[in-house]
């Protein structure tokens, strides 16, 4: 169908729009005519994805004098994958209603891991040495080896790439990765670098948070990118996350025992050009005299990594003298790991800003702020020059050039914590240093300014407006809508007693009570004789996830479980949570039933579905705090609190919640599904806690629903489970509709609109 | 006098105490829940008094939704309906069974249910048969053979009513498998399964058994008391069944009654076919004989097969000398209504009935009860689109449920031959 919204002709491929897609549409449409910044919430399985895709491209295709780039961050492959599928269809539809103008190039980029099609590179197991191994064979000194000696091997695709130089390019048209790399094969290009050419030239371009928001990544990846794009960042409820990880840096022994091999092996290196190339070295030397700013000189498949978010003008600066040498900055390095790790010696734990710690540095090791900053990009240029190709194995000296010169460039936002042992296990000495990034606008800010729109848009951002403090942004629309429901298909419980009318709760003093463990265990274990299929029960962490499994099995609770339905539980092993994950779905399949036992911020609670009958009831056991000892997060909330004016109170419970909103929201991807939520805390039931849930769920929260024992629960389980078993009217009575047609969308104008939703 | 009371008193308390025994398992605040919601039945009207719902307007109302659903697929094209069917009824006897959120318990309910459920489907289709199977302990037990007396597969059921352990649907799928394969070709084979429990216990892979089954061509249809399982709805979407979950008794009693007329035949099955049928005829009263069904000496009342002359006590049933299908005219006839269903009835809108035109047909043609409703307000009220005869709700009823011929166009249709 199209319609109109205001000047623009939206395609959409279905033939029926939900409400609040059209909704979402015009908030959107606003926001990329002010080409501000904004924050839409909208719930899973309401098709944010095909309307996100359908306005811009359609916005871009009315505005054919100055045509937008959509960038779109997701956050995993997967997704990725299935953004591209939707934009294919799209893209059909657009044709067939517009013909050959609506052609656009849109692709997914990913790593070589994802990409490469050449055999041998391929076999390696992890993302690290598939990339060396693409490294050992296509740079550029390789090549030039090869070009006298034919038993070097190179990489035939990337050969034949290069070769056909600026011939080589895609067709318009939606490629997925599979697309890409099928393309690459018939022509015999190597698919990883003609999509990283083409990232340019594309309309779309689909890819992973990192190009975005690692400075270390978007430097090379991202810095061609168009003014006039819009950033779209899915499923964002966890970006100050991903903002904060991408600055933050943690060193432990094993590090630097690391570093110091790193460093032997450079002085080896360092020796041998001395005897046969000197003038590499010497010629180095004078390009650093004239800035770093000549990296630029280095052909572009050499150019791999780049500097942390470094101020433009500190780019132009050039190195100082005191390392341009090569063994300088070998002396310097080796002082700093020296120094640092006479610092993880400690035995209790240490806090420090990182002015301090420069100061520090400084007069014990004689390195000064300056000379940290320039630590990483000198690295790297001299493991050019060295013609270092196994860079997988120099990941520690990285890490500390890394970790320099961020202390060096930050004087705020950051702090540094030594930390000699694990505080859960304090008789295991494993001392850390970590610098840890508190201040998530940092990594962001550089996106905000240079784009024209950032879309930020999840199932989750409640309360939507804590997210333009944390990321320091000003959003010109910032809305949250909710589901249009033909029937109430999710039924949120509150449940604050047991059976035996007893509190139940996660608080410190309380979880260990024999009472509430057997109240959980007793819950459970209603719950599964009357609820069918699926079932997922998220803890609040492992190790309270192990203690109350096993006071289950020992109380025989557990068996009784079993009884009804298999039990499978998720663990810190990927392979082993992954088969058991495998084996629930086919439980759930074979009407065997199970229950899955997982951990909120767990692999499972952010990325694995419990849709349909995989999941018809998911119970959040607790409210997921934050470990509050933490001392990282105690760091970041002081300087929230002084920065952003954010109360650690307000802070940890936005975040505990967002994660229970993000467990329970699991159940549901899709209006035609249905599922049950129950939240088994007392602290449930408090305004400020229950207030900070996503509206679409705190509107399916009715009142009597809010202070419930087992026994309530389970009368209401059992209705809910009954009703929604019942065939029903897809697209909704008279009175709500709940799916449009284009006729429905042209009959009434906005304000109708309006009054509907509102 | 004071004993008397105090006898009475303590009487209440024996009693009270009794309820309890009954309720042992539950506590007070548990009861409150589980209980029959009274008040529910219960309604304001204007004035501020509570009345009892006026339940017959809604009785009424769900029959009307229900004839639409079903005319609207029935009418739309003539459908081949399959005459001839042998259901198997399994019931799930599994722990779950005996659950009490149905009152008394679930499996008192489903039984109760079944009874009626069989003496409708005889009286709808007499040329069919039943049989029953129970779930029980993870094992499927045959309780009945195929049979076409409703007292027996009653009888049978009453006898065997506890429920423990738990329920395997490929058990129950695998043997009725076994046994409908060999009916002959003309037989519609059907399952309807009454499942209580919400999992399935399977010794092996349940999907194998469920492309068996839709291989076989057996229609499996499933009814559940508690909530809707995948494997069951996927169970019947591949066999052509239909799903439906029950929210409580009458809901259940509505659905298991919907299985009783037949459906609509599946489409590469549904080639005509001739059939041997002997209609036998009453014989032999007063004399003494064995009967080939039960082995028995009886007296009187029987019926000789015409091919083999053996005696059978009951009809419809296939001879057990010459198996040869036996039935009686009757039974044929009432077969034929569902081929030929009547048309559903138009709602006139009561304001027409103020029209001078239609002054005639104050009273309703089948029952001549006024159509007035007492205080002379019109009630609701059809006309048959053919003969154009008013009839009342009730008799709309009656005329579609039970008699399945149109008063008025009969009449009108004598009237005429009269006449000529």
């Amino acid at each position: 169908m199209k319609f109109q919204i205001e000047d623009v002709t939206v395609y959409f491929p279905y033939d029926h729009i939900y409400p609040e897609q059209y909704s979402y549409m015009i908030e959107l449409k606003r926001a990329l005519d002010a080409k501000g910044h904004c924050l839409l919430e909208m719930p899973t399985g309401t098709g944010k994805t095909i309307a996100l895709l359908s306005l811009i491209t359609s916005y871009s295709l009315s505005k054919p004098q100055s045509p937008i780039k959509l960038i779109y961050c997701t956050r995993t492959v997967h997704e990725m994958e299935k953004t591209l599928a939707e934009l294919k269809l799209l893209h059909n539809y657009q044709i067939k209603h517009l013909g050959p103008q609506a052609r656009i190039l849109a692709i997914g980029l990913s790593s070589r891991k994802n990409l490469c099609v050449n055999p041998t590179v391929l076999a390696a197991e992890n993302r690290d040495s598939v990339d060396a191994g693409c490294r050992k064979l296509t740079a550029s000194w390789v090549r030039a080896m090869a070009a006298e000696n034919p038993n070097v091997p190179t990489c035939q695709f990337f050969e034949n790439y290069e070769k056909a130089a600026s011939a080589a390019v895609l067709p318009p048209g939606v490629y997925t990765l599979q697309d890409l790399r099928a393309f690459g094969k018939e022509k015999g290009w190597c698919p990883y670098f003609l999509a990283r050419h083409m990232v340019q030239f594309a309309n779309v371009v689909v890819y992973s948070y990192q190009y975005l928001l690692d400075p270390k990544v978007a430097g090379i990846i991202s810095k061609e990118m168009q003014k006039e794009s819009v950033v779209v960042f899915d499923e964002a409820h966890n970006i100050d996350n991903v903002c904060i990880e991408a600055l933050s840096v943690s060193v432990r022994r094993q590090t630097l025992e690391g570093a110091t091999r790193n460093l032997n092996r450079i002085s080896q290196e360092i020796d041998r050009f001395k005897a046969t190339d000197a003038s590499r070295l010497r010629s180095e030397y004078n390009r650093l005299v004239e800035g770093l700013a000549l990296r630029g000189n280095l052909p572009i498949t050499d150019t791999w990594l780049s500097n942390p978010a470094l101020p433009d003008d500190i780019l132009k600066e050039a190195v100082p003298g005191n390392i341009r040498r090569a063994e300088h900055f070998l002396h310097v390095l080796r002082r700093l790991v020296q120094y640092l790790r006479g610092r993880l010696e400690t035995d209790n734990v240490e806090k420090e800003s990182p002015v301090g710690f420069v100061a520090s540095i400084s007069s014990h090791a004689g390195i000064d702020q300056k000379t940290l900053k320039f630590c990483y990009d000198r690295l790297h240029s001299l493991m050019l020059t060295l013609e270092i190709t196994d860079t997988d194995e120099f990941l520690h000296i990285q890490t500390i050039c890394d970790f320099a010169t961020l202390i060096g460039t930050y004087a705020r936002g950051f702090s540094i914590i030594i930390e000699p042992f694990d505080e859960r296990m304090p008789h295991i000495p494993d001392p850390v240093l970590q610098l840890s990034c508190h201040d998530a606008s940092l990594a962001i800010k550089p996106v905000f300014d240079r784009f024209q729109s950032v879309v930020i848009t999840s199932g989750t951002l409640s309360p939507i407006d804590l997210y333009p403090r944390l990321l320091n942004f000003h959003p010109v629309v910032s809305r949250s809508f909710t589901m249009s429901l033909t029937r109430d298909c999710i039924c949120p419980m509150v449940l604050t007693r047991g059976s035996d009318q007893l509190p139940v709760s996660t608080k410190f003093d309380m979880r260990s009570d024999p009472g509430v463990v057997r109240n959980y265990g007793k819950l459970l274990l209603e719950m599964v004789s009357v609820v069918p299929d699926g079932i997922v029960c998220f803890f609040v962490s492992y190790s309270y996830m192990d203690g109350i499994i096993n006071t289950w099995n020992d109380s025989g609770i557990l068996k009784e479980i079993m009884q009804h339905k298999l039990v499978f539980i998720e663990t810190q092993d990927v392979v082993e949570t992954t088969l058991a994950l495998d084996n629930y779905r086919r439980a759930c399949d074979c009407g065997r039933g199970a229950v899955f036992f997982s951990v909120a911020r767990g692999k499972v609670a952010e990325g694995i579905d419990f849709d349909r009958h995989y999941g018809r009831l998911v119970i959040m056991f607790g409210v997921p705090f934050q470990y509050t000892l933490s001392k990282i997060l105690l760091a970041r909330l002081e300087y929230l609190r002084d920065t952003f004016q954010i109360k650690e109170g307000d802070f940890l419970t936005f975040d505990a919640l967002r994660q229970a909103a993000q467990c329970v929201g699991r159940v549901i991807r899709s209006k035609a599904d249905y599922g049950m939520m129950i939240f088994a805390d007392k602290r449930y039931s408090r305004h400020d806690k229950r207030s900070k849930l996503p509206s679409w769920i705190l509107s399916h929260l009715r009142d009597a629903n809010l202070n419930l024992s087992t026994d309530m629960a389970l009368h209401i389980a059992r209705e809910f489970l009954r009703k929604m078993a019942q065939p029903y009217d897809k697209t909704g009575g008279s009175d709500r509709k709940t799916l449009l047609s284009q006729e429905d969308l042209e009959k009434m104008g906005d304000g109708s609109v309006h009054e509907m939703l509102y | 006098m004071n004993n008397g009371g105090a006898r009475r008193m303590n009487g209440g308390g024996e009693e009270d105490d009794d309820e309890d025994y009954v309720n042992g398992d539950l506590d007070a605040w548990e009861r409150t829940y589980t209980d029959e919601r009274s008040w529910e039945s219960l309604q304001e009207d204007e004035s501020g008094l509570l009345r009892p719902i006026d339940n017959k307007a809604l009785y009424h109302s769900q029959y009307r939704r229900r004839l639409r659903s079903l005319s609207s697929t029935a009418t739309a094209a003539r459908i081949q309906k399959g005459l001839i069917r042998y259901l198997y009824l399994v019931i799930d006897l599994s722990r779950a069974a005996s659950e009490t959120d149905f009152r008394p318990s679930r499996i008192v309910v489903i039984a109760k249910h079944v009874e009626a459920f069989i003496r409708e489907f005889f009286d709808q289709n007499p040329l069919s048969q039943v049989g029953l199977l129970t779930i029980k302990d993870g094992v499927a037990q045959c309780l009945t053979d195929l049979g076409g007396s409703p007292e027996s597969h009653i009888k049978a059921l009453m006898n065997k009513l506890e429920c423990s352990g738990d329920s395997s649907l490929q058990n129950a799928l695998d043997l009725v498998d076994g046994y409908l394969n060999q009916i002959p070709s003309y037989g519609h084979r059907e399952v309807l399964i009454l499942y209580a429990a919400l999992s399935t216990c399977d010794p092996g892979d349940i999907m194998e058994t469920i492309q068996k089954c839709k291989k076989s061509k057996i229609r499996c249809s499933v009814i559940g008391l508690a909530a809707e399982m995948f494997i069951c709805k996927h169970l019947c979407q591949e066999t052509g069944g239909t799903y439906s979950v029950a929210l409580d008794e009458s809901h259940f009693k509505e659905l298991i009654l919907e299985h009783a007329p037949p459906p609509p035949a599946i489409a590469e099955f549904a080639t005509a076919n001739l059939i041997k049928m002997g209609f036998p005829q009453r014989a032999a009263e007063g004399s003494i004989s064995i009967c080939s069904c039960h082995k028995e000496a009886k007296v009187g009342a029987g019926y000789t097969c015409p091919r083999c002359k053996a005696r059978v006590c009951e009809l419809p049933t296939e001879c057990r000398i010459c198996g040869l299908t036996l039935v009686s005219s009757p039974h044929l006839a009432r077969s034929y209504h569902h081929l030929f269903p009547i048309a559903p009835f138009d709602e006139v809108p009561p304001f027409s009935l103020n029209d001078p035109n239609h002054k005639l047909q104050r009273n309703c043609f089948g029952c001549q009860q006024s159509l007035l409703n007492p205080g002379n307000k019109p009630g609701l009220l059809v006309v048959c689109p053919k003969c154009k005869g008013y009839f009342c709700l009730d008799c709309d009823i009656y005329i579609h449920e039970s008699l399945h011929n149109c008063p008025g166009c009969d009449s009108f249709r004598h009237s005429k031959a009269d006449k000529e």
